[in-house]
């Protein structure tokens, strides 16, 4: 074989990467697990339920732990699924939706202490389900359209919820509950678990 | 690389970068549809079908339809022709980084 040229080897290196980044799109595309979003949204409606009982939507003590347990049960489920995939764990779709939800979660934690202080805890659900709809919807580009819908849906119920406060703690049991729930599902059935 | 004598050598079929793209995808993943392989490889369904049509009729992918909650569905999955053709690729392409990297510790 010939030597190459510069213009060769440049080439190759560019196509080298280009084949390694559509194969880990393609591998952790569907890296999101439909066990873990399943399990968040049991969470979510036992969350629902206790707010229910102690007749406060937005109780803070039970929403804020639901939340912390939610997170970790997601990185648990994602984790397994990748490693059982035999993909990176930190890559692609999951690195992004990771990179997007943290700063959204922050803001997210910013003005529920911001609400409570100012005296309008009733604004909590429908912020905390937009916010949340927003950042899936921006992370969940390189992921499975079933995941983008969900987020395009949280805003949604999140839209309602800011208008219609009285429906709060039903459309918080919607959202973070059979959305997540249903989604899940889909994913499950669709893309390996 | 169009012209010189190392891209002669290539397989012309997955040298096109759109075809390129669709194999790689399949080769990580069992099988994709068409929608997931259009949004991976961020193009049209045109400019995906056209592709797609060349690398089947070589043998390098197998196109399945059917339904799904009564709409049509078309899955891809890359052949062992195909899988072949890719590893060859590959080596060509890591032969032309190892025969730079001898030639540059030569002079």
């Amino acid at each position: 074989m010939t030597i190459p040229r510069h213009e060769d080897r440049e080439n190759a290196k560019e196509t080298l990467e280009y084949i390694r980044r559509t194969m880990e799109s393609a591998s952790t595309f569907t890296a999101v697990s439909g066990w873990g979003l399943v399990t968040v949204g049991g969470v979510g409606l036992l969350a629902a339920w206790l707010a229910w009982s102690g007749n406060q939507d937005a109780d803070l003590r039970i929403w804020i732990p639901a939340a912390i347990v939610s997170v970790m049960i997601a990185v648990a489920f994602n984790v397994a699924k990748a490693r059982r995939q035999d993909v990176p764990i930190w890559s692609g779709a999951i690195r992004r939706l990771a990179w997007v939800m943290t700063p959204t979660l922050g803001v997210g934690a910013l003005l529920t202490f911001a609400l409570t202080a100012q005296g309008t805890p009733q604004l909590l659900p429908g912020t905390w389900l937009a916010i949340y709809g927003a950042g899936v919807t921006a992370g969940a580009e390189f992921s499975v359209r079933a995941i983008r819908w969900m987020g395009v849906l949280f805003v949604g119920i999140g839209a309602v919820a800011l208008f219609r406060p009285e429906w709060g703690l039903a459309l918080l049991a919607a959202g973070f509950g059979g959305l997540h729930m249903v989604i899940g599902l889909d994913i499950m059935l669709r893309h390996g678990g | 690389m169009a012209g010189s004598a190392v891209s002669d050598e290539l397989d012309r079929l997955i040298h096109e970068r759109m075809r390129l793209g669709i194999v790689s995808a399949l080769a990580a993943e069992d099988s994709m549809s068409f929608a997931d392989l259009k949004h991976v490889l961020r193009t049209s369904d045109g400019n995906l079908s056209v592709h797609a049509r060349k690398l089947e009729e070589a043998g390098y992918i197998k196109v399945s339809k059917g339904y799904e909650d009564r709409k049509p569905k078309t899955d891809y999955r890359l052949t062992a022709k195909g899988r072949r053709a890719l590893e060859g690729y590959l080596e060509k392409m890591e032969a032309i980084l190892s025969e730079a990297r001898d030639a540059l510790e030569r002079s």
